[in-house]
């Protein structure tokens, strides 16, 4: 299958990586300001991408459609953000600067990421906090005024902003303030609680979008110029993640079946940090900063199913496995390694906690190191919202903690402009594939989610906007009738089925098979089975499931079960990607492919490429399509944290 | 560490098809809720249970279950999201009630925030008080340094706490008046304690407060519930800093004339 | 160019400033009354010579008409606020609790400003516009309608609900005005209880000791 796949070309300028945005920007042609008006571009999503996007489209001219699920653009996931936004400022001084920054970001995503979005991304990081601070978002200041920085996620430089432990809520609500602005000058027609269920293609152009409005029920078609989808990542097909309940591949899959590439599906992020399952009732899971681990130590007892409670453990049977096998970095590896390595532990039977999926996060050193009250200063808000969560506190007894899905670095494949490979519909933010390779680091998604929609997108739309002469297009068009018929015959499908079981019960489901097969660790036989579970779990939500209420109606288990029958048909592509991937890579381990002390091996030769797969219809296999990632600046070497 | 146990609860909660319909409160028996399960984890469960006794499962608001989002909220026993201090519904944790409780579960109630649909409420007038104003008119690529705006700590922390606001509308909910005062007042705060925001301090408070006005929420009389129910505990200050610039505008600006 | 006072009153900050600054120059009117009917305790003739000397002012007529206007504004903010605020939630909660904010005095505000409003006709008309009232000694004008135990009960709640409305009253006004600070608010707060408590007393003594001493006759 792969030795004949076409080739994928992301349109990257060439030449000196420096002045690769620059000449890129100049050679795109141009549209006039007095034109600007009679363009319409529609945006999905209202997150920072999205947010973004709308208000700087806007502010151009354009006219602007913005269309958000909840009953607020305010709302989007990215607000959920605690830990900060990278910036290549070097206000600290410490040797900060675009290269380091792009650097850190490609070798941090394991080399799987494409050089020239990286180093633009590292490029526009420094505009991003100018205008965000602009906006009047409060960043943290030092006592003389001035912005400070923290190091994170194990950085060797200071260089992330943050605000308090709220960066996305802030740096969110800037970008909504921005819309609101051009909502209050006509320039945004904002419709929230739609959900896009179409991609609208009009001569292989994309040209509009079908939502449904979760209040009436109806449908309703929206056309224009360009299509702009920033509608997230999928890491709730795994059911338990950190994302919000509302955050779904839907939109994304619909394209991909319209004919945008999906590409490398099966990087998912799982974070090491996060407030273990207590129980079947469990809805998600709830993050707890990186930065813990910056004074936290982690462990788990010697001995298997040692059930005694942390305290009366003494020290000498306890294991700091991180610091016993990774001494030069101990608590501080990167995230992909401290998730597998808690992982391991637990699956040979180490695990603490009533479901003995969990491992310690102690800060007794650190306390009596420093006393509480400093420990306080710097957790407090954490350690508050752990205790509120778990009832235990954690200054007397050790936090217990275990990874959780909580980023896709995977999306649609999009190229330079971030255009997808239909013309005309660009994707932004955690919904493209483009900036984090494997693995992503820690307080890059919002910068990367801001870069595409203020400082990236403004500029390549208008190459598809001067470029393509693009004809007038109403939602008279057949292929509304033809998209809307598709959205609604989907929603009559699911309400007709009047089967037994509920929606979320097919969605634990799915999502236990995927964490179980294709999570942290992936073997051929593992995602083997689970492609074949997948499809009787489809099989079996067609025949059984149970969705009550009526079609024009609010009606919330109707919209979960669309989203659902989608993250049953996407989960099959992700299971494929993971199994077509033999090599291990960021967070994803493959079993196969490992050195002698059992960490994690990657394939260059073989798996240098981003892998974006093409839908051929329903019940035949997806075509991969490579494109080759060429390294020209970074040197390609295997990560080590011994 | 508490041990979780279960317990059988008697739930009354408030049903309303739409917009249009006059909605009563319906009573619920739900046992085996965990004492570990949020809030909302327990509403999850009876929908459960209503699903598989082929009724409707009870429409509610919620996405992040992290309490950043402000989508969820509901007024339970009386008290807007629930009983603890500083907490939305979605981190409210079942161990704060006992077996055998009663527990009515009502949607916001304010003129401004009509019933959509259970304990859904349409805030949309929220939306339109932010368009009033709510907002720095600065467009994209026309910042400075970011640095060249030097700004004290205490300021930055100062705008933070009213920048802390998650729009739930908790405060108008647990208003004696339904006043969307807090609201509207974090956000003229956060942008009048910062340099940013001062060179359009008249013209943005009196259009956000007229739109308030104009939305019908009640007046403020100082009884200070909303910044007591509010999640996020943005503090009473910011709705003096609002009336003390609407007043500046009033009296002293060009704009207000 | 009135429009700008059109808008503020019509503005829910606008009504409540008004409804605070008519407000506190109120208090500031009931501190001097007070004050001057203290005067009763240093003996009769000190009483008389005290209200003869404020009906001798020239500025009596305007003084009382702005006084009126005071209250006028002040009530008709009230009614509007308070008309507002009934219609702002047209649907109760079937549960009423809080998270423990508000007082008695502070929800019973219209009430208490009602009871105080009512009280106020009763006290002009025993005083002010009564045709007796001019024709007996101001200090035994006022024992007479005092030893009767109704007016002494009407006087005494009078007092009482005027405490109530001034215990939130005060603090509130402040904030109302744009006035919160760490350092003073606290203080302003704790003035304004005492305020409303010396006040209620104050008031309440006259007719306490009339209709006691009065008692004590019998």
């Amino acid at each position: 299958m792969s030795s004949n796949s076409p080739i994928l070309d992301p349109k990257c300028p060439g030449g000196d990586i420096e002045t690769r945005w620059d000449r890129h920007r100049f050679a795109m042609k141009q549209v006039n300001p007095a034109n600007k008006r009679k363009f319409h571009i529609i945006v999905v999503g209202t997150g920072l991408a999205g947010g973004s996007a709308a208000a700087s489209l806007a502010e151009l001219g354009y006219r602007v459609t913005s269309l958000c699920i909840q009953d607020s653009p305010r709302r989007a996931h990215s607000i959920a953000a605690q830990g900060g936004i990278n910036a290549a400022k070097n206000y600290p001084n410490d040797g900060d600067s675009v290269f380091r920054l792009f650097y850190d970001t490609i070798k941090g995503g394991d080399y799987r990421a494409r050089e020239s979005n990286v180093y633009r991304l590292a490029q526009v990081s420094n505009n991003i906090i100018d205008q965000a601070t602009a906006q009047g978002v409060p960043f943290a200041r030092e006592y003389g005024g001035h912005l400070a920085n923290r190091s994170f996620g194990g950085a060797q430089v200071s260089r992330t902003f943050y605000a308090r432990g709220a960066t996305g809520q802030q740096l969110l609500l800037g970008a909504y303030a921005a819309m609101n602005r051009q909502i209050q000058a006509g320039r945004i027609d904002m419709r929230c609680r739609r959900e896009m269920l179409e991609l609208v293609v009009v001569d292989g152009v994309a040209r509009g979008v079908i939502v449904r409005n979760l209040i009436t029920g109806a449908y309703e078609r929206y056309a224009g110029d360009a299509v702009l989808l920033c509608t997230g990542g999928y890491g709730n097909a795994f059911y338990l993640s950190t994302n919000a309940k509302n955050s779904n591949v839907t939109a994304s899959w619909r394209a991909y079946k319209r004919g945008a590439f999906f590409a490398n599906p099966c990087y998912t992020q799982i974070h090491p940090t996060c407030i273990p399952v207590s129980g079947d009732h469990q809805s998600k899971l709830t993050l707890m900063s990186e930065s813990l681990r910056n004074d936290g130590r982690v462990w788990v007892p010697k001995a298997a199913e040692d059930k005694r409670p942390a305290s009366q453990i003494p020290e000498e049977d306890r294991d700091y496995y991180l610091e016993r096998r990774y001494p030069a970095f101990g608590n501080l590896v990167p995230r992909d390694v401290a998730s597998r390595a808690a992982k391991e532990r637990c699956d040979a039977g180490f695990g603490v906690g009533s479901s003995s999926m969990a491992v310690y996060l102690d800060f007794a050193d650190a306390i009596d190191r420093d006393g509480e009250d400093a420990v306080r200063a710097k957790y407090g808000n954490l350690f508050h919202m752990y205790q509120k969560i778990t009832d235990e506190n954690p200054y007397e007894s050790p936090m217990r903690i275990f990874p959780a899905v909580h980023y896709t670095m995977g999306g649609l494949w999009v190229d330079y402009n971030l255009e997808s490979t239909i013309p005309g519909l660009f994707v932004l933010g955690e919904a493209n594939f483009s900036d984090h390779g494997a693995n992503r680091l820690g307080a890059s998604a919002l910068m990367q989610g801001l870069s595409d929609g203020y400082f990236v997108i403004p500029y390549t739309v208008c190459g598809h906007l001067a470029g393509r002469h693009l004809q007038p297009v109403t939602t008279q068009h057949e292929a509304f009738a033809e998209a809307e018929s598709e959205a609604r015959s989907q929603t009559e499908k699911l309400l007709a089925v009047g089967g037994s079981r509920s929606v979320d019960s097919f969605h634990r489901e799915l999502g236990l098979t995927l964490w179980d097969d294709c999570g942290m660790a992936r073997s051929e036989k593992g995602l083997k089975h689970a492609i074949g579970k997948i499809a009787e779990l489809r099989a079996a939500f067609w025949n059984d499931v149970r969705v009550l209420g009526e079609e024009k109606d609010l009606n919330q288990s109707l919209e979960k079960a669309g989203r659902v029958a989608d993250f049953l048909e996407f989960a099959e592509v992700l299971v494929k990607d993971a199994l077509n991937r033999t090599e291990s890579c960021g967070g994803h381990f493959r079993l196969e492919s490992q050195t002698e002390e059992g960490e994690a091996k990657r394939d260059d030769e073989n798996f240098s490429y981003a892998a974006a797969w093409e839908y051929q219809g329903t019940g035949q296999d997806a075509v991969l399509h490579k494109e080759p990632l060429a390294f020209e600046y970074v040197q390609l070497a295997q990560r080590s944290y011994k | 560490m508490s041990a979780e146990k279960t317990m059988k609860l008697n739930l009354k909660i408030w049903r309303q098809k739409n917009a249009d319909s006059n909605g009563s409160i319906e009573d619920f028996q739900l046992d085996g809720v965990s004492t570990d399960m949020s809030f909302l984890e327990m509403l999850d469960v009876l929908n459960e249970q209503l699903i598989s006794a082929g009724r409707e499962p009870i429409a509610f608001d919620h996405d992040c279950r992290e309490g950043v989002c402000g989508c969820c909220g509901a007024v339970v026993n009386g008290q807007v999201h629930g009983p603890d201090e500083e907490t939305t519904l979605c981190q409210l944790h079942m161990r704060r009630f006992h077996d055998g409780d009663t527990i009515q579960i009502e949607p916001w109630r304010s003129r401004a925030f009509p019933v959509i649909k259970d304990l859904i409420v349409d805030r949309t007038a929220f939306e339109r008080i932010q368009q009033a104003g709510g907002f720095v008119s600065v467009s994209t690529g026309s910042a400075p340094d970011a640095n060249t705006i030097s700004i004290p700590t205490r300021d930055a922390e100062k705008a933070f706490d009213f920048a802390e606001c998650i729009g739930c509308g908790g405060c108008v909910a647990a208003c004696p008046n339904g006043a969307a005062m807090l609201f509207t007042a974090a956000k003229v705060a956060q942008l009048v304690t910062l340099p940013q925001g001062k060179l359009e301090r008249s013209s943005r408070v009196l259009t956000m407060v007229e739109r308030m006005d104009a939305e019908g929420f009640g007046d403020c009389t100082n009884h200070y519930e909303c910044s007591a129910a509010c999640p996020k505990g943005v503090p009473i200050e910011a709705i003096a800093v609002m009336n003390r610039e609407y007043l500046r505008a009033t009296f002293l600006s060009p704009e207000g004339a | 160019m009135l429009r700008w006072i059109y808008r503020f009153l019509n503005s829910s900050i606008g009504r409540k400033a008004l409804m605070a600054s008519t407000g506190l120059l109120l208090i500031g009117f009931l501190i001097a009354h007070l004050a001057g009917n203290l005067s009763l305790y240093k003996g009769e003739g000190v009483f008389d010579e005290y209200a003869h000397f404020l009906g001798g002012l020239e500025i009596l007529p305007l003084a009382e008409f702005l006084l009126a206007l005071l209250f006028v504004a002040h009530i008709t903010m009230a009614i509007l606020t308070t008309l507002e605020n009934r219609g702002a939630r047209p649907v109760k909660y079937a549960v009423a609790a809080s998270h423990g904010k508000k007082t008695v005095s502070s929800t019973t505000m219209f009430i208490s400003g009602l009871v105080v409003l009512i009280f106020l006709g009763k006290h002009l008309w025993d005083f002010r516009l009564h045709k007796e009232a001019f024709e007996k000694a101001p200090a035994e004008v006022v024992q007479t309608a005092l030893s009767n135990p109704l007016t002494a009960m009407v006087y005494i709640l009078g007092a009482i609900a005027l405490g109530f409305h001034l215990f939130h009253a005060f603090a509130s006004a402040f904030q109302t005005l744009g006035v919160n600070h760490p350092k003073y608010t606290p203080a302003l707060t704790w003035l304004g209880r005492v305020l409303a408590v010396i006040l209620a007393l104050g008031f309440a003594s006259f007719p306490l000791i009339f209709w006691l001493s009065q008692g004590g006759a019998h």
